[in-house]
C-alpha cells in the first residue's frame, strides 16, 4: 500500500458544490497535490492541530496552503483564521480566503486576521495559480517530489 | 391813612409835647421796620380795605387805588373752602387773633402763598374796630413743599406699580413698607400687617434653599443684606405655613441704602415670583431629557435596522451567490466535458443558462454596490476633478478600444468630495456616454464645469442615441432602463448610484436628452463646498 500522503493543500469547504467544482478545477490543471476537504470549521480545526480523527497526524506535515472558506458551520471561517494565525506552530501556513463577494468587511477582517491572500469564488484554476504564485508558492506545490514510497 | 396817630391828641405842655413826639417817632419807625419785612393791610369791620403797604401793592401786581376801599376777595383764589374764609371771619369778628396761610392771586392771575396773622384792634365796646393784616411771602417754600410732594407722589405710584415687590426696612430689621406687589405677592391684605420685625416673620414663612434646605431666620435674605451683603437673583422657595400652604419661587435681590452723607440709612429688598419660570424650566429639562432619551432609543433602532441591513446584505452576497456558481459552474463542466455529445441547441441553452446565472451575479454585485453607498461614511477632501476624470478614463480604456472617439475635457475646477465615490459617478457617467455613443463615428463627448449663480454646475454631454424625456423620471430609479437588453447592456443601477452618490453630497443631478441627439447629464455638489 502507498503510505499516506503529506497534505498540501486543505480546502475548508462547506458547500459540496463549490467543493466539486473546486477540485474538478484543480483536476482539470493537473494538480497533482494531495487535497484534504474539511466540511466545517470544527472539522478544520481537528485537522489543522491533528486532534480527534486526525491525531496520529503531525502538525508539522502540513498542509502547505490552506484554502478557507468564511462562512462556515458550527466554527466560522475568521475564528479558524484566527486560531491558525495565534498558534506558533501554524502562523507560517499560508491562508488564502475564499469569498463569495467583494464585501469589504470580510476581506478588511481576514487581512486583519493575518490571512495571506483570497479569492472571490467561483475558484477557477487560474485565480488559484495567481494566488499561490503571490504566496512564493507556485514551486513548492508543482514541483512535488512524486508521493508514495515513506 | 388807617392808623390816627394823632387822633385823641391834646397839648398838654412842653413835656407832654415832646414825650408824645417821641412816641411818634417810636411808632413810625417800627411801622417803618414793619412795611420793611411784612405785607400789611387793614380793613374796617366790614373788610373794606382802607390801608395798605407797598409790599402788599407788590405782591398782589394791584396799585394802591385799585385795592383801597375794595374787600379781600380782589386777591381771592378760590383755593380755599368757604368754611376756611367763614372760620377766619368768625375769629377775627369776636376780636380774636387769626393765624394761617392763605393763597391768593395777584392781579395778573398768579397765585402766592402768604403766612398771615390778622389782628383785631377793638373798640371801647371790645368790638373790631379794624383789622391789621401782617403776612409773610411764604410762595416759594410752598413751591418747594409741592414740588416736593409732587415727586413724592410720582415716586409712592411708580413704586406701587411696580410688578417686582419692593421691601424696606430699617437698619434694626424693622419691616417700613411693602409696595402693592410685595403685599400681593406675599398674601398680606394690608400694610398693617406686615410692619413687624422681620425675625417674627417665621411664624407666618418658611425659607428654603432652592435645594430644600430650610433657611432660619438669620440666613433670610433681609438678614444678609443687614450685615451688608448685596445680594442678586437669590433663589428661594418660599412657603406661607399659616394658611392654605402655598409654595412659590422667589428670586430676592437687594442691599443697604446710604444717606447723602454715605451712612447706611435702610435696607431695601427686592422680590420677583419666578414660580412659573422655575417650573417652565424644569418643564424643559424633563422634555428635553425626554427627547434624549427618545433620540437614544432611536438611534439604537436605527442602528439596529442598519446592522439588519447589512447582515441581510451579507447574507445576500454570500447564500443567493452559491447556486448561482453552482448553475453556471455546472452548466460549464457540461458544456466542457459533455458538450460533443450535445447537439448545438443543447450547447445554446446551456450557454443561455450561464448567461443568465452571470447577469444575476451582475445584478446581485450592482444591488450591493449601491447599497454600500448608504452605509460607508463620507470623507470629503479637496479633490482635483481633472484627476478623478483621468482615473475614470484608464479605467473604461477598455470600453474605447478600437473606437474613434472625440474627446472635449474642460479644464476642471478642485471640488470637496470623496474622492472614491465621487470618482465612480464619473465612472458610470462616462461609461454610459461610451456605451450609448457605441453607434456613433465618431462619438463625441464633452466633459464641462460652469459656475451658475454661485453654484458649479458639472457635466457629461454626448452624441449618442439618447432618449425621449418623458422618462427622464424613472432614469435614476434602481433597476430601470430605457433601453432594450439586447441593444445595450446593463443592469440599471448605475445612475441610481450616480444619484445616490450627488445626494449623500448634497447635490442635485438632472440630465436633458433628445432621442438620436445626444443626452447631457448634470450634477452639482454641495452649495458652498464646491472650491
Amino acid at each position: 500500500m502507498t503510505a499516506i500522503n503529506p497534505v498540501e493543500i486543505l480546502l475548508v469547504e462547506d458547500n459540496p458544490q463549490d467543493v466539486e467544482l473546486t477540485l474538478r478545477a484543480f483536476k482539470k490543471a493537473n494538480l497533482t497535490n494531495y487535497i484534504h476537504v474539511a466540511r466545517d470549521g470544527a472539522e478544520a480545526l481537528e485537522f489543522i492541530f491533528c486532534e480527534g480523527p486526525h491525531a496520529g497526524r503531525k502538525i508539522q506535515n502540513g498542509p502547505k496552503v490552506i484554502l478557507l472558506d468564511l462562512k462556515l458551520p458550527k466554527v466560522d471561517g475568521l475564528e479558524v483564521l484566527q486560531r491558525i494565525k495565534r498558534d506558533p506552530r501554524t502562523q507560517m501556513i499560508p491562508v488564502v480566503v475564499l469569498t463569495s463577494s467583494k464585501e469589504q468587511r470580510d476581506v478588511v477582517e481576514s487581512y486583519k486576521l493575518g490571512t495571506n491572500s483570497y479569492i472571490v469564488k467561483p475558484v477557477k484554476f487560474e485565480q488559484f495559480i495567481e494566488a499561490v504564485q503571490q504566496l512564493g508558492l507556485y514551486w513548492t506545490l508543482l514541483n512535488n517530489p512524486p508521493t508514495g514510497g515513506g | 391813612m388807617g392808623i390816627d396817630f394823632t387822633n385823641n391828641v391834646t397839648a398838654g405842655g412842653h413835656q407832654v409835647a415832646d414825650q408824645l413826639a417821641a412816641s411818634f417817632k417810636e411808632i413810625s419807625d417800627l411801622r417803618a421796620a414793619l412795611d420793611e419785612h411784612a405785607i400789611v393791610a387793614i380793613t374796617d369791620p366790614q373788610g373794606r380795605i382802607t390801608y395798605v403797604n407797598d409790599k402788599f401793592c407788590a405782591i398782589s401786581k394791584y396799585s394802591r387805588t385799585e385795592l383801597l376801599g375794595q374787600d379781600h376777595r380782589i386777591i381771592n383764589s378760590g383755593h380755599h373752602p368757604k368754611e376756611f374764609i367763614r372760620d377766619l371771619w368768625t375769629t377775627i369778628a369776636r376780636g380774636k387773633v387769626w393765624k394761617g396761610v392763605i393763597k391768593n392771586r395777584a392781579k395778573d392771575g398768579t397765585f402766592y402763598w402768604v403766612d398771615t396773622t390778622i389782628v383785631p384792634f377793638l373798640n371801647d365796646q371790645g368790638k373790631p374796630r379794624q383789622y391789621i393784616a401782617i403776612r409773610a411771602d411764604i410762595t416759594a417754600r410752598k413751591m418747594a413743599e409741592e414740588a416736593l410732594r409732587q415727586s413724592e407722589a410720582r415716586l409712592q405710584t411708580i413704586v406701587e406699580s411696580l410688578d417686582e415687590g419692593l421691601v424696606v426696612a430699617d437698619l434694626r430689621g424693622q419691616l417700613l413698607h411693602f409696595n402693592h406687589a410685595a403685599l400681593e405677592m406675599h398674601g398680606y391684605s394690608s400694610l398693617a400687617e406686615c410692619r413687624r420685625h422681620f425675625q417674627e416673620l417665621p411664624d407666618t414663612f418658611e425659607l428654603h434653599a432652592m435645594d430644600g434646605t430650610v433657611w432660619p431666620v438669620g440666613q433670610w435674605p433681609l438678614a444678609r443684606i443687614l450685615r451688608g451683603e448685596k445680594l442678586h437673583d437669590l433663589e428661594v422657595r418660599i412657603r406661607r405655613i399659616n394658611e392654605a400652604g402655598w409654595e412659590r419661587v422667589f428670586s430676592y435681590g437687594g442691599m443697604l441704602v446710604n444717606d447723602a452723607t454715605g451712612m447706611p440709612m435702610m435696607a431695601i429688598v427686592t422680590i420677583s415670583d419666578i414660580t412659573e419660570r422655575v417650573r417652565a424650566a424644569a418643564e424643559i429639562r424633563h422634555l428635553n431629557t425626554a427627547l434624549e432619551q427618545r433620540v437614544i432609543e432611536r438611534t439604537a433602532q436605527l442602528e439596529m435596522a442598519n446592522k439588519e441591513l447589512e447582515a441581510f446584505s451579507y447574507s445576500v452576497s454570500h447564500d443567493l451567490r452559491s447556486p448561482l456558481r453552482a448553475v453556471d459552474g455546472f452548466s460549464q463542466a457540461v458544456l466542457e466535458d459533455y458538450g460533443d455529445q450535445l447537439p448545438e441547441e443543447g450547447r445554446r441553452y446551456l450557454q443561455s443558462i450561464r448567461a443568465g446565472a452571470q447577469r444575476m451575479g451582475a445584478l446581485i454585485d450592482d444591488l450591493l454596490a449601491f447599497s454600500r453607498l448608504s452605509r460607508q461614511a463620507l470623507e470629503r477632501q479637496v479633490v482635483n476633478a481633472d484627476a478623478l476624470v483621468r482615473a475614470a478614463l484608464e479605467e473604461l480604456a477598455p470600453l474605447q478600444q478600437g473606437r474613434r472617439i472625440e474627446w472635449r475635457i474642460d479644464k476642471l475646477p478642485a471640488c470637496q468630495c470623496d474622492p472614491m465615490l465621487l470618482r465612480q459617478v464619473w465612472v458610470n457617467l462616462l461609461s454610459n456616454a461610451l456605451k450609448y455613443t457605441r453607434k456613433r463615428d465618431p462619438a463625441v463627448i464633452e466633459i464641462g464645469c460652469q459656475t451658475n449663480s454661485g453654484s458649479r454646475v458639472f457635466w457629461v454631454r454626448d452624441n449618442g442615441t439618447g432618449f425621449d424625456m418623458q422618462y427622464a423620471p424613472k432614469l435614476f430609479g434602481v433597476f430601470q432602463r430605457l433601453h432594450r437588453a439586447e441593444d445595450y447592456e446593463g443592469t440599471g443601477v448605475g445612475l441610481a448610484i450616480v444619484q445616490r452618490v450627488i445626494h449623500r453630497h448634497g447635490g442635485r443631478v438632472w440630465t436633458e436628452a433628445q432621442v438620436d441627439r445626444g443626452a447631457t447629464f448634470y450634477f452639482t455638489l454641495e452649495e458652498g463646498i464646491t472650491l
